[in-house]
C-alpha cells in the first residue's frame, strides 16, 4: 500500500474522528439530537476498507459512525443538516443522521433495522449482475447484524447466485450491552462463510494493509463473477453504543486503557516516515477549520418546515 | 373480446411486460421449472431464460428485500410469495424497506418492486388462507391491489409492474379458474379507481375478489325480493377510492362490507371510520360489516365455511339492513 493511500486513509479517520467529536459536543450542548452511534475506534477499519473499492462501488453502511460517508467525500455540511433537521442535508428531515444517502458518490443509506441492510444489498448486487455492470456492492454491518436471519437467507442467495457483493463484519464484540460471547456459539463470524461455500476472512481492524488487502482479494474475485465473500474485520469499540452510553454493563471498563486504533495508525505513519508529527499538527488545523466551516453553515441553514413530514412517500 | 382466466390473466401480464422491458424479474418458490405451484407462472422460463426467471430459496426476507434493492438500482423486479400469509414472514422486507425505503432517505429512491400474494382458503390450515390486506393498507408508503375479475388481473397487474411505487397485489387462488371477457384495447382504470358492478339504490355493497362474487350473487337474489343494491369493487385498497364509495352511500343511505380478512380493525372498519367522518347526515342505516370473526381460519371444510361470509350471510344482513 503506498503512502499517499495510507495518508489518506489517516486523515479521513482523523476527520471522522474529530467530527464526530464535535457532533457529540454539539449534542450536549443541546444543539443537535443525541442520536449518533459513534463509530470511534471502527473508522480505520471502515476506511482501509472503503479504499480497496472503486468510487462507484454502492455502499449500504452500517450505523456505527460516520467515516463510510467521509472516505466517500458527503460534504460534513449537509451530514449536519441532516442530524439537526435543517435545509441542506440529504434526506429531507427523514433519516437524520441515521440514513445518510449520497448516490453521486455510491451512498445508498442504511437500513433502521440491524441485519435489514443484508437483503437490500443482495438485491442491488442482483440488479448490477442482470446489467453486466463491473460494480459490485459492499455491505457492512456488526457483529450483532449478524445473528439475524437476514444474514443467513443473504448470504446463502448470494452465493448461490454468485453475486458481485462483500459481506463486510464489524465485529466489535457488543450488540449494544450484550458481549458477543453471550449472543453467538463461535468466536470468528467469518466461520460461516464455509456453510455457505463462499471465501471467509478475519482481519485486524487496527491494520489498513491488511484490511485493504482482503478487501482488494475479495473485491476482484466479486468483480470476476465468482460471487461474495465474508469479511470479518475485528474492530475496537471506544465508546458507547449511543452518544451518552453510560455503559456499566461494560465490566472495569475504563475507557483510558483501551488502545485507541487510531493513536496506534499515527504512531505507525510516522515511525515509517509517511507522516510527520508536524504533518499531523498541519492536518489537525486543517480539519478544525473544514469542521468550524460546516457548522457554521448548519447554523445559518434554515429549519426544515413541518410540511415535508408528507414528502417523499411516494415516487 | 377474448375470454381467459383470472390465472391466464396474469401470465399474460407478466409476459408482455417482460417483453417491453428487459429490466422486468420474475422470482418466487418454485416460479420456474414447475412454473408455480398454481400454475401461474408456466412457460415464462422458457420464454425468458433463467436469468429473468428463476426459482429462489424458502428465503421471505432475501425474497422480498433483494426485490427492494434491485428495485433501487433499476430492475422492475415481481416476488412471488407462494402464499400471501407470508406477507407477515417477510414483514421488515415489506412494510419497513419497501414501504419507507424511499421515504427514510428523503425520496433518494423509487422501489418499483411487485410482491405477488395468492390469498384466499383452500383448506390448507391457519397460515396458508387467509386475505390479509388490511395490513397492507394500513402501512404507509404500499400500494394494494385486489383485482377481481379476469380483466382486472390483467390491467392492474401491468399497471402495478409499471408503477414507480411498490405494490402489493393479491391474487385469490379460488379465482384463477374463473374465465371473464377482456379488450386487449380497451383503456383500463387507474389504480386508486373503484368499479361500480351493480347500480342500485338501496344499500351499498362493498367487497372485492370471492366475496365480490358473493356479494353479486346475494344482490341477484336481493333483487328478487324488490331489493335494490348496489355492489362497488375498490379493485385496490391503496389509494382507495373513497369518493366513489361516498357518493354511492349518499345516494343508497346504507353500507355493507363484505371482507375474507379478520373483523377487528380489518378494511370494514376502516370504511366505517370514514363514513363516520364524511358521509354521516346521509347514513340512515347502520353500518354492517361482514368478516373473519377474528379466529384463525382451520382446515376442515366446516370450520372454513362457518367463518367466510357466505352469500345467505350477506343476503340476511343486507335484508336487515334494508327493511330495518
Amino acid at each position: 500500500m503506498d503512502a499517499q493511500r495510507l495518508a489518506g486513509i489517516y486523515r479521513s479517520a482523523l476527520l471522522s474522528r474529530r467530527f464526530e467529536e464535535r457532533l457529540l459536543k454539539l449534542s450536549m450542548e443541546g444543539f443537535l439530537p443525541p442520536m449518533l452511534h459513534p463509530g470511534a475506534g471502527h473508522e480505520i477499519g471502515q476506511l482501509a476498507a472503503i479504499e480497496a473499492l472503486r468510487p462507484d462501488d454502492p455502499i449500504i453502511y452500517s450505523h456505527r459512525g460516520l467515516a463510510y460517508m467521509v472516505g466517500r467525500g458527503v460534504p460534513l455540511a449537509a451530514m449536519l443538516c441532516d442530524i439537526s433537521g435543517r435545509f441542506g442535508g440529504t434526506n429531507n428531515g427523514k433519516g437524520g443522521i441515521m440514513h445518510v444517502v449520497d448516490t453521486a458518490r455510491g451512498i445508498y443509506g442504511e437500513s433502521g433495522t440491524l441485519g435489514g441492510g443484508l437483503v437490500v444489498a443482495t438485491g442491488m448486487a442482483m440488479a448490477l449482475k442482470k446489467k453486466k455492470s463491473s460494480s459490485i456492492v459492499a455491505h457492512f454491518f456488526g457483529d450483532g447484524g449478524s445473528n439475524r436471519g437476514t444474514f443467513h437467507e443473504s448470504l446463502n442467495w448470494a452465493a448461490v447466485l454468485k453475486l458481485p457483493v462483500l459481506f463486510i463484519c464489524e465485529n466489535n464484540g457488543w450488540a449494544v450491552s450484550v458481549p458477543t460471547s453471550a449472543s453467538t456459539a463461535v468466536e470468528d463470524i467469518a466461520d460461516r462463510a464455509a456453510g455457505y461455500g463462499i471465501p471467509g476472512h478475519v482481519v485486524d481492524g487496527c491494520d489498513a494493509e491488511a484490511v485493504y488487502k482482503v478487501m482488494q482479494e475479495a473485491a476482484d474475485r466479486a468483480r470476476s463473477g465468482l460471487g461474495p465473500s465474508l469479511i470479518e474485520i475485528k474492530m475496537v469499540r471506544l465508546l458507547g453504543h449511543y452518544a451518552t452510553d453510560p455503559q456499566a454493563y461494560r465490566e472495569g471498563f475504563d475507557a483510558g486503557t483501551l488502545s485507541d486504533p487510531l493513536t496506534a495508525f499515527a504512531a505507525g505513519l510516522i515511525a515509517s516516515d509517511v507522516l510527520s508529527d508536524a504533518a499531523i499538527q498541519a492536518l489537525e488545523a486543517e480539519i478544525a477549520a473544514e469542521i468550524d466551516a460546516a457548522v457554521a453553515v448548519a447554523k445559518a441553514a434554515a429549519p426544515l418546515p413541518a410540511e415535508l413530514a408528507y414528502t417523499d412517500l411516494y415516487a | 373480446m377474448r375470454t381467459i382466466t383470472y390465472a391466464q390473466a396474469i401470465n399474460e401480464a407478466i409476459a408482455e411486460e417482460m417483453a417491453r422491458d428487459d429490466d422486468v424479474i420474475l422470482y418466487g418458490q418454485d416460479v420456474a421449472r414447475l412454473g408455480g405451484i398454481f400454475q401461474v407462472t408456466t412457460g415464462l422460463l422458457d420464454r425468458f431464460g433463467p436469468e429473468r426467471v428463476f426459482d429462489s430459496p424458502i428465503s421471505e426476507n432475501v425474497m422480498v428485500g433483494a426485490g427492494v434493492g434491485a428495485a433501487v438500482m433499476g430492475l422492475r423486479p415481481i416476488v412471488e410469495l407462494q402464499f400471501a400469509d407470508f406477507l407477515i414472514t417477510a414483514g421488515d422486507e415489506i412494510f419497513l424497506k419497501a414501504g419507507m425505503w424511499r421515504f427514510m432517505h428523503g425520496g433518494a429512491f423509487k422501489v418499483p418492486l411487485v410482491v405477488r400474494l395468492p390469498s384466499g382458503s383452500t383448506g390448507a390450515g391457519p397460515e396458508h388462507s387467509t386475505c390479509p390486506e388490511a395490513y397492507v393498507m394500513h402501512s404507509p408508503g404500499l400500494r394494494c391491489a385486489v383485482p377481481s375479475t379476469p380483466a382486472d388481473a390483467k390491467s392492474l397487474l401491468v399497471q402495478a409492474i409499471r408503477d414507480d411505487n411498490p405494490v402489493m397485489y393479491f391474487e385469490h387462488r379460488l379465482l384463477y379458474q374463473t374465465r371473464g371477457d377482456i379488450e386487449d384495447d380497451a383503456a383500463s382504470l387507474p389504480l386508486g379507481k373503484a368499479a361500480i358492478r351493480r347500480s342500485g339504490s338501496a344499500v351499498t355493497i362493498i367487497a372485492w375478489q370471492l366475496m365480490l362474487q358473493r356479494a353479486l350473487q346475494a344482490a341477484d337474489m336481493l333483487a328478487d325480493e324488490g331489493i335494490d343494491v348496489e355492489v362497488i369493487d375498490p379493485r385496490t385498497l391503496n389509494p382507495f377510492d373513497w369518493d366513489t364509495v361516498i357518493d354511492s352511500v349518499k345516494k343508497t343511505g346504507a353500507c355493507v362490507v363484505v371482507e375474507e380478512g379478520y373483523r377487528s380493525l380489518g378494511v370494514g372498519a376502516e370504511v366505517a371510520a370514514v363514513l363516520m367522518e364524511r358521509a354521516l347526515p346521509w347514513l340512515d342505516k347502520p353500518f354492517r360489516r361482514l368478516a373473519i370473526p377474528d379466529v384463525p381460519l382451520g382446515s376442515a371444510d366446516a370450520l372454513v365455511s362457518e367463518v367466510i361470509p357466505s352469500t345467505d350471510a350477506i343476503v340476511r344482513t343486507v335484508r336487515e339492513v334494508a327493511r330495518g
